[in-house]
């Protein structure tokens, strides 16, 4: 009788620890959101003047970050540009031509392993097929270029696109391919104007996920787009962009320049963040009603 | 009438169009097959890129290469033991904190919290894996650091390691083994492996606990039901139910968070010193294999270069073969909630 | 094994007794298979032209099966297999050389659900049409009111043809997927349960909508309600199991069936 109490009354005090603990842990997991997040929106914003949208970064202190944000628009639309395309034609084809293939299922899987490969090693690779054969063309001038960042930021991008793209077709139901297909529409039309646009706003949301994910990018940039100190619109130039000013700033010893890095971090996270809530709003908006 | 004509006329056009559309058709799905095999591409050709770069540095140093901690320029003489240390003690730091906290949020948005909170709370946390880990850097190294130096690093010196310059050692240091080596340091500045490890924790705990999150749900609720019903409480039900019943889905989430770790740069560089040496301590600086590229590779040349390249051959493989891992054990609970 | 043991329990009544109308489809000892399974055991039915034949039975008898292969719709799923043969104005269709485009341009489908394409209401019905024909805008513009005038949907449409589909009721989109079929002027239409997703007001008017079109064209409607199969129906085929048990004048069926499966099944003891 007593040995029973003594056991329920134990088997009650453990729940209760590890269900406070629980709690603890997701207390711990908010605390740093909001560390993180109040202290880039505490020392972002009280860095934040015009001069850091007007004046480019050779000035140093006095300087901004203009060509930094240029470039980076420059070298994230590269790598849209170029992940987009080939990210939905390969999505499409794990999802309507091989989803029980072997090689299909192969190609799903490792792309699951390129979307967590590391990105320095990926920026090593475009160094080495990008940056690397154009210098033996200049007979030896290393020709670090933003489109070669864009590249390397569209490797990153490309699994991203691919897996949205491959989940949201095989979400299309399958009535829809057979209802046009027994109208004899051909296959191609019917996923390039059908199947693609009922997974549009899907589609939609990988590409946005994607550049949030490319747009903090920053160590396979440091040898492919190096970065520069002037103003450039050429792709084929060394570029700046908002991650590698901010990496290059936060170690340099200038307070100042820490000020500017962290104006730099605020802008790049509320870019983020802002593309991630889009990416949320269309996929909610737009939900495929074909239930 | 001319019916008979027509109706000829349009089964041949009828044809000519079958047989345009088979060939697009074809060249479709030639042209999607070409795209979906650049993912191949992209993986065999970064591994074979750095593979073909790092052969200077493996046709060197040999097997040697990877147990050796020379790191002088000067000399040409290059080891990966400092940095590959560096990049397992920090990740495995990394996920002895990550682990336990991961598992605890999942616990607490499936089981505990009031159904209004766990939406909300869900979002923030995964809030937590939107933030570019530049910016982790950034707070790792402005905020945490300093703060690591002046409010954790002395409690953790003054109790558990010391400063075996100054010969001063804690009463731990001297009477239990290890402990003394782990903690002691006399470098007074926040960055280091124990910090490293640290900030890693909080960049993938987000990855790690919303995977356990989603495989907890799979569980059929008719078996926790059943166990509650025998008087089981909701901490017995989590621990001897959804666990088990999850296991090899969680290690998945555990390794992919594992993978997360070891490949990651900016976070890391910020705030692990960039020292090229090898030291027991926890609390002096230390060098990834990511960390030391990004340091290294603009000014590097020559054999330098190609043992960087050759560090990041290393990195890609031994990540490559823990996301397998990983992807491999999430899609055993796949098959299962696919039966 | 099955085949001539499946033929000869089962001699067809076949269409011997409605010689209604020329024969459209032939049907000739057809057998299919999924995933090695034999779904369809030895069909033979002769589909009248221009009336509605309802296809009826417990659910996994086979009969949407059946309606999916007389526009062979099957063959976008690998490891399913028909032999036999059916027939078309005198071409088998399920003979390799029988182009698909051919195929179904002159048999149409509707199916359970309606599925609009993603588009607006006009090109939901143009979109066929285009892939088929070369038509001047205002040649197309009077094939999709024709499509949509015979569907019953005009009135309703008229006025928001450049709207999305995907916001008309569910009965409209189910009428808008029947004029999609019919404007490419089939000559069979096939209706795979068309109104089980539909509330009954809408079933009335696609059952209104079927009686009309079936002077025009070879209606098969395959349906689990047997109310609709004896409303609408001028003949109905019995399948049980993977075969074909009865097939007579729809009346012959609900009054005085032959076969004790049809009977029970008919009354309600099973099914």
């Amino acid at each position: 009788m007593s040995s029973s109490s003594f056991l329920y009354t134990r088997r009650r005090i453990t729940n209760l620890v590890a269900l406070s603990l629980s709690m603890v842990a997701t207390l711990i997991g908010l605390i740093f959101l909001a560390w993180i997040l109040w202290e880039t929106l505490r020392q972002g914003i009280g860095a934040l003047n015009l001069n850091l949208f007007t004046k480019i970064t050779a000035y140093g202190e006095e300087g901004g970050l203009l060509n930094a944000m240029v470039g980076s628009l420059i070298i994230d639309f590269i790598g849209i540009a170029v992940a987009t395309p080939i990210g939905v034609m390969a999505g499409t084809w794990l999802a309507e031509y091989a989803n029980r293939t072997s090689l299909g299922q192969s190609i799903r899987f490792l792309n699951d392993i390129l979307l967590s490969a590391p990105s320095i090693v990926l920026g090593l690779f475009v160094y080495t097929i990008v940056v690397l054969p154009t210098t033996t063309l200049t007979s030896g001038n290393t020709t670090f270029s933003g489109l070669a960042g864009g590249i390397a930021l569209a490797l990153i991008a490309l699994p991203v696109i691919v897996r949205t793209t491959d989940e949201m077709l095989r979400l299309v139901p399958s009535t829809l391919r057979e209802a046009a297909l027994s109208l004899g529409i051909p296959q191609w039309k019917l996923t390039l104007q059908i199947l693609v646009r009922a997974a549009r706003s899907g589609i939609i949301t990988g590409v946005l996920l994607a550049l949030a994910r490319i747009s903090g990018e920053t160590a396979p940039l440091l040898f492919t787009a190096f970065g520069n100190n002037y103003m450039t619109f050429n792709p084929m130039d060394k570029m700046s962009s908002l991650p590698q000013v901010i990496y290059q700033y936060a170690n340099d010893p200038g307070e100042a320049m820490h000020a500017i890095a962290w104006a730099g971090a605020f802008v790049v996270t509320m870019f983020v963040l802002l593309l991630s809530l889009a990416s949320r709003l269309v996929l909610s908006r737009n939900k495929v009603s074909h239930d | 009438m001319q019916a008979n004509v027509g109706v000829a006329a349009s089964t041949m056009a009828q044809e000519a169009r079958a047989h345009r559309d088979a060939r697009h058709d074809r060249l479709f799905s030639w042209l999607l097959k070409g795209c979906a095999l650049l993912v191949l591409a992209c993986l065999l050709g970064a591994a074979g890129a750095t593979l073909w770069g790092g052969r200077h540095a493996f046709s060197t140093f040999g097997w040697h290469f990877l147990v050796s901690d020379a790191w002088d320029p000067s000399t040409d003489t290059y080891g990966a033991l400092v940095p590959v240390y560096g990049t397992i003690a920090t990740s495995l730091i990394a996920l002895l904190i990550a682990v336990p906290v991961s598992f605890g949020i999942a616990l607490y948005l499936s089981e505990v919290a009031p159904p209004w909170l766990r939406t909300p709370v869900a979002s923030a946390i995964e809030l937590l894996a939107g933030i570019p880990s530049i910016i982790y850097g950034m707070w790792g190294l402005f905020i945490f650091a300093p703060f690591f130096a002046d409010h954790i690093k002395p409690w953790l010196t003054n109790y558990l390691g010391g400063k075996p310059d100054d010969g001063k050692l804690s009463w731990v240091a001297q009477h239990v083994p290890f402990v003394g080596k782990l903690f002691g340091s006399d470098y007074p500045f926040g960055a280091s492996v124990l910090t490293a490890g640290i900030v890693l924790a909080v960049m993938i705990i987000p990855f790690i606990s919303s995977v356990m999150r989603e495989v907890f749900q799979t569980v059929p609720s008719r078996l926790k039901e059943s166990a509650y019903a025998l008087g089981s409480s909701t901490w017995e039900v989590s621990w001897d139910i959804v666990l088990p019943y999850t296991r090899s889905a969680v290690i998945g989430g555990i390794f992919l968070g594992l993978g997360r770790a070891l490949g990651e740069t900016m976070a890391v560089t910020f705030v692990l010193g960039n020292a090229m040496q090898l030291s027991p301590s926890l609390l002096d600086p230390g060098a990834s294999i990511a960390s030391t590229i990004a340091n290294q590779f603009s000014e590097a040349a020559g054999l330098q270069k190609s043992t960087l390249m050759a560090l990041a051959f290393l990195l890609f493989v031994v990540t490559f073969i823990v996301l397998l891992i990983a992807r491999l054990m999430l899609r055993q609970l796949a098959h299962k909630e696919g039966r | 094994m099955t085949e001539p043991a499946a033929a000869g329990i089962h001699p067809q009544s076949s269409a011997a007794s409605a010689p209604l109308a020329p024969t459209k489809l032939q049907v000739r000892d057809l057998h299919f298979y999924y995933n090695g399974f034999h779904a369809l055991k030895g069909i033979n039915m002769d589909i009248p032209e221009k009336k509605v034949t309802a296809i009826i039975g417990p659910s996994g008898c086979g009969k949407s099966t059946l309606l999916r292969i007389f526009n062979r719709i099957y063959a976008i799923y690998p490891k399913l297999e028909a032999k036999g043969e059916i027939i078309l104005d005198g071409e088998n269709i399920l003979d390799s050389s029988y182009s698909m485009n051919r195929l179904r341009s002159k048999v149409g489908m509707v199916f359970q659900k309606p599925v609009p394409f993603p588009m607006t209401i006009f090109e939901n019905v143009a979109y066929g049409i285009r892939h088929h024909e070369k038509l001047s805008r205002a040649d197309l513009d009077i094939r999709v009111e024709q499509a949509l005038r015979s569907a019953a949907l005009w009135d309703e449409v008229k006025d928001k043809l450049k709207q999305s589909a995907l916001g008309l009721s569910g009965g409209q989109q189910q009428r808008l997927c029947i004029a999609r079929g019919i404007a490419l002027k089939p000559e069979v239409l096939l209706l795979d349960e068309p109104t089980s997703a539909l509330d009954p007001i809408a079933t009335g008017r696609i059952e209104q909508l079927v009686e009309e079109l079936k002077n025009e064209y070879t209606i098969v409607i395959v349906t689990h309600n047997m109310q609709q199969a004896a409303r609408c129906s001028d003949l109905t085929a019995f399948m049980y199991l993977g075969e074909l048990i009865e097939f007579d004048r729809t009346e012959q069926i609900f009054t005085k069936p032959t076969k004790k499966q049809t009977e029970d099944y008919i009354t309600g003891r099973f099914g």
